[in-house]
């Protein structure tokens, strides 16, 4: 039995709830999107794809779209003026007729030193973004082809022209579909693109130097360094002192091929601002005198003008978007069988205190936003804050932590306990979040919100992985926005509950019923608690289920010793310093014993362990590849596997169409598939891949929510038996 | 890409790290106008040639790189080959100049030299091997190809790209401006080169560290 959660899910909801809850919430998943990248063209040095923001494109309308160099170690390709050497990268499209495509929008360049000279160009992972134009004709229904021809010099010690031919076959709809993930790369790419410095600037002759004045620059920077685009302006290896002041100059070393053919030029300022590196385009008007010393008027083989960054228009769209995800996530986790229980009690003390007291039932709903809250934000620091430790977590991280799996369960089964009528927790002893009791206080209404956050924690809705995913790339600020949306929809029910009277009238009148309901609640919460401690035998082996029962067995024992102590001081505390001693034991032995990786690896049967290079050569050896990242914690990928990945329909496909079954298991921490999930934006899982069988062909991205025919449509994709199904609109 | 992935070849760096002053290069480089930096360098014959010994003619210096793609668009295509041969028509002295340091890629020896030579049908008056960069620092040479003439009278008359297409593409040389010729023509009939300075093309000359 995998996933009693799961079980339990299906019983009450079923998939066809949960694909009715997407339709309702108006963010349906389209079909199965294509992924908006083309092929890669692959050498030891560099790969290239052309990126897309769009997986389908609308007439009349303008997107972005980026080529995209992954470079090796060590190993640069040149900005539009290359230094000393080289060749910038260059694109020649062939578009549909009536569409156009816009220049390059240079990102900053480095300067790379190939000592004694200098070269202006990009290492690492280099997005070069422009804009496409659809012209409004294009018609609903037919192909959108996008043909690049680029050329690019990459040079370390050696250097080698290369070429590539990318495609990218975009079906016209009514209405463009996003490619959330694509457009939140190439945004931030033009958000990194040089900004138009506010002020010009001027180039005139000193003494047989260039001195370039800055009139408007920031007090404060230092690092500067000017990179023209004219290549016949300066020499491009030499210093640039910098004198900062009212009157900042920037010293510059005439070219020996020294020539300038109108009074302007321009290029792009690089500075650090308190430690922050800015880049600007910058203006000079230079002094005509400068002119005269120039060479005679040669043909400019390079554009002279500065290319102002294209405005990041959809990065709005793109992060109301993620936002709109977040918030129908955090509703949908209100259903998920390990948090009903726990709101519904909560709904059914507001019904009891309704009849006394409405504006304890409103404080109540507000102290219960205030926990939900404060822990999401306590949850979304964490993440950030070991996200820019460079530390590959992501969501879901804190069950990969068998001991805090463990201490789950243990939360669970006390619930479920409570929930009986075993124990009684009183006021004074909050940490369960004694809201779930139905006196319910202060104190505990806002714990109840923490609980239900810490409870909800193993069941990310559907909707959560790309609003998740996309924060997790966002400036902390934004990132927080994200989790404060998935904050706000969870605890939007019961807010609202407690704020609207009507509702409340709407529940019966407590009585009996509530009593039986109360204790039925407790098997959810049970098989819960049945699922993380499979959870921690997948981590941790028979060591972590000895653990996590002896960590149950010891909190029953603490809670039973609290209740049959009570009267007398000396009673009070003989208990409560014996149940201490009992869960610090507990403790400790978990800890001792639930360590991650002590399971073996062969669960998976005859399914295969996922590694990039399994995947590139089983690609290579020309067959489909499916690759599951998964991880027994996340309810939504067990979900899938029961309702579709084990389906016999999917298997006999699979086995026909030769399709290779890879699986990526994130239950414990692994870096590398921490990074396979980077790649494709996402932070969690579940994450399905299908490679098509060509080698080095870019995977297909199935959606979260996986059907059976989904599923086989896209393994005849992958297989390249069916032709694209997506071009109809 | 595939075939021209192959055609790898080594443009240039010196030893990682080395760290004098990248200016330096730059301004105790030649000038146009001003005579042409003096050297001594010994050639694939075994000769030491100096720069004196051609007073009275014209002389090109092309730094060179038999793998650097730029370097083989002008010798696969033999414009770079009819050049010299038109040039010692013209009773210019023409002198391929290696600048690779022994150990990196682009350094060749003598009997290499020579091969190539024939290999490639080139024709230079001679071919200067300067493994300690010390021409090619005097010169400030930053690219293959790098091209310079100096005129009779020992001045310097041009600095710069063998033509204006700067890009490794073969497709480009049809119609492509040689500024060598035009310099050249511009000195023979006495008139002043009109453009003596462009920014040469190329991959990047390697440097041996200063020693």
């Amino acid at each position: 039995m995998i996933g009693d959660c799961d079980g339990i899910m299906r019983l009450h909801f079923g998939k066809r709830f949960l694909r009715g809850a997407v339709l309702a919430f108006g963010l349906a998943i389209p079909g199965f999107a294509l992924a908006a990248e083309s092929a890669a063209v692959t050498s030891p040095r560099v790969t290239a794809t052309l990126l897309s923001s769009r997986d389908a494109v609308a007439p009349g309308e303008r997107f972005k779209v980026a080529l995209v160099q992954k470079l090796a170690p060590h190993w640069h390709t040149y900005w539009l003026n290359p230094g000393d050497s080289g060749e910038p990268t260059q694109i020649k499209w062939d578009l549909p007729a009536g569409a156009t495509a816009g220049d390059i929008q240079w990102p900053a360049p480095k300067a790379i030193r190939v000592e004694p000279l200098v070269n202006f160009g990009f290492e690492g992972t280099v997005l070069l973004p422009l804009e496409i134009t659809v012209p409004a004709d294009a018609k609903p229904g037919e192909n959108f082809a996008l043909k690049a021809e680029a050329t690019w010099l990459v040079c370390e010690k050696i250097c080698i022209p290369e070429e590539g031919s990318f495609t990218l076959d975009l079906p016209v709809a009514a209405a463009s579909t996003i490619d959330q993930a694509a457009e939140a790369r190439i945004d931030a790419a033009i958000a990194a693109l040089p900004k138009p410095a506010p002020f010009r600037g001027k180039l005139r002759d000193d003494a047989g130097k260039l001195v370039l004045d800055l009139p408007g620059l920031p007090a404060g920077v230092a690092d500067l360094r000017f990179f023209p685009i004219s290549d016949t302006l300066i020499e491009h290896a030499a210093d640039q002192p910098f004198v900062a002041g009212d009157k900042p100059v920037l010293t510059l070393t005439r070219s020996s091929a020294f020539k300038l053919e109108k009074p302007e030029i321009s290029g792009v300022l690089t500075f650090t601002e308190a430690g922050a590196p800015r880049a600007l385009t910058l203006l000079a008007d230079a002094d005509p005198a400068l002119m005269a010393a120039g060479a005679t008027a040669a043909p400019e083989t390079r554009p002279t003008v500065i290319r102002i960054p294209m405005p990041a228009e959809g990065a709005d769209l793109t992060l109301w978007a993620a936002l709109a995800f977040a918030f129908a996530g955090g509703l949908i986790l209100n259903l998920m069988p390990c948090v009903l229980p726990v709101l519904f009690i909560k709904a059914l003390g507001f019904a009891q205190l309704a009849h006394r007291n409405r504006s304890e039932v409103r404080e109540q709903g507000l102290l219960f936003l205030g926990g939900v809250l404060i822990t999401f934000m306590v949850l979304a620091g964490a993440v950030i804050a070991l996200g820019s430790l460079g530390s590959s977590v992501g969501w879901g991280f804190q069950l990969q932590s068998p001991p805090l799996v463990i201490g789950l369960a243990v939360v669970m089964i006390l619930i479920g306990l409570n929930l009986l009528g075993a124990f009684e927790i009183g006021t004074s002893v909050t940490g369960l979040g004694d809201g779930l009791a139905s006196r319910g206080g202060r104190l505990g209404a806002f714990m109840t919100g923490v609980l239900a956050v810490v409870v909800a924690t193993p069941c990310t809705a559907p909707f959560m992985g790309a609003a998740m995913g996309y924060a997790v790339t966002q400036p902390p600020a934004v990132a927080l926005s994200v989790f404060m949306a998935l904050a706000l929809g969870f605890a939007l029910p019961v807010v609202a509950l407690s704020f609207a009277p009507g509702l409340l009238r709407l529940l019966p009148k407590p009585g009996r019923w509530m009593l039986v309901l109360k204790q039925a609640f407790a098997f959810p919460m049970f098989a819960t608690a049945i699922w993380l401690i499979w959870v921690a035998s997948v981590q941790s082996g028979p060591q972590g289920v000895l653990a996590a029962l002896v960590a149950v067995l010891a909190a029953g024992f603490a809670v039973w010793l609290v209740g049959v102590t009570r009267g007398s001081f000396a009673r009070r505390a003989f208990g409560s310093v014996l149940a201490a001693l009992v869960v610090l034991g507990a403790g400790w032995f978990t800890v001792q014993n639930a360590i991650p990786g002590a399971a073996t690896e062969a669960r998976a049967g005859d399914i295969e362990a996922w590694s990039p290079e399994r995947v590139a050569a089983l690609q290579a050896q020309g067959k489909p590849v499916f690759v599951n990242f998964t991880a027994a914690w996340c309810i939504t990928c067990i979900a899938n596997e029961r309702v579709a990945l084990s389906r016999q329909e999917v298997k006999d496909a699979f086995a026909k169409l030769g399709v290779v079954y890879l699986k990526a298991d994130w239950t414990n921490r692994d870096s590398r598939i921490a990074k396979a999930l980077a790649e494709q934006g996402r932070a969690g899982v579940p994450l399905y891949l299908f490679y098509p069988a060509r080698r080095e062909a870019q995977a297909e991205i199935l959606p979260q929510l996986l059907t059976v025919d989904g599923l086989i449509a896209a393994a005849e994709r992958a297989a390249g038996r069916t032709t694209k199904t997506a071009a109809l609109p | 890409m595939q075939s021209l992935t192959r055609q790898t070849f080594i443009a240039g760096l010196a030893l990682a790290g080395l760290a004098f002053p990248a200016a330096g290069l730059a301004q105790g480089a030649a000038k146009v106008g001003a005579p042409a930096p003096a050297f001594q360098a010994v050639d694939v014959e075994g000769k030491t040639r100096n720069l004196s010994e051609f007073a009275g003619k014209t002389v090109i210096l092309e730094w060179t790189n038999h793998d650097c793609p730029y370097v083989r668009k002008h010798y696969n295509s033999a414009t770079m080959q009819n050049l010299q041969k038109d040039m010692a028509k013209e009773g210019v002295v023409w002198l391929s100049v290696i600048s690779s340091p022994q150990g990196e890629q682009g350094h060749v020896d003598a009997a290499k030299a020579k091969e190539l030579t024939v290999q490639r049908n080139a024709a230079p008056a001679g071919i200067l091997l300067d493994p300690n960069s010390k021409v090619a620092r005097a010169y400030g040479a930053q690219t293959t190809p790098h091209m310079y003439i100096i005129d009779p009278k020992g001045t310097l008359a041009y600095m710069g790209a063998i033509d204006d297409k700067p890009t490794s593409s073969a497709a480009s040389l049809e119609g492509a401006k040689s500024y060598v010729r035009q310099a050249v023509a511009e000195l023979k009939a006495g008139k002043p080169v009109s453009e003596a300075s462009t920014k040469a093309y190329g991959c990047v000359v390697k440097y041996a560290p200063l020693s």
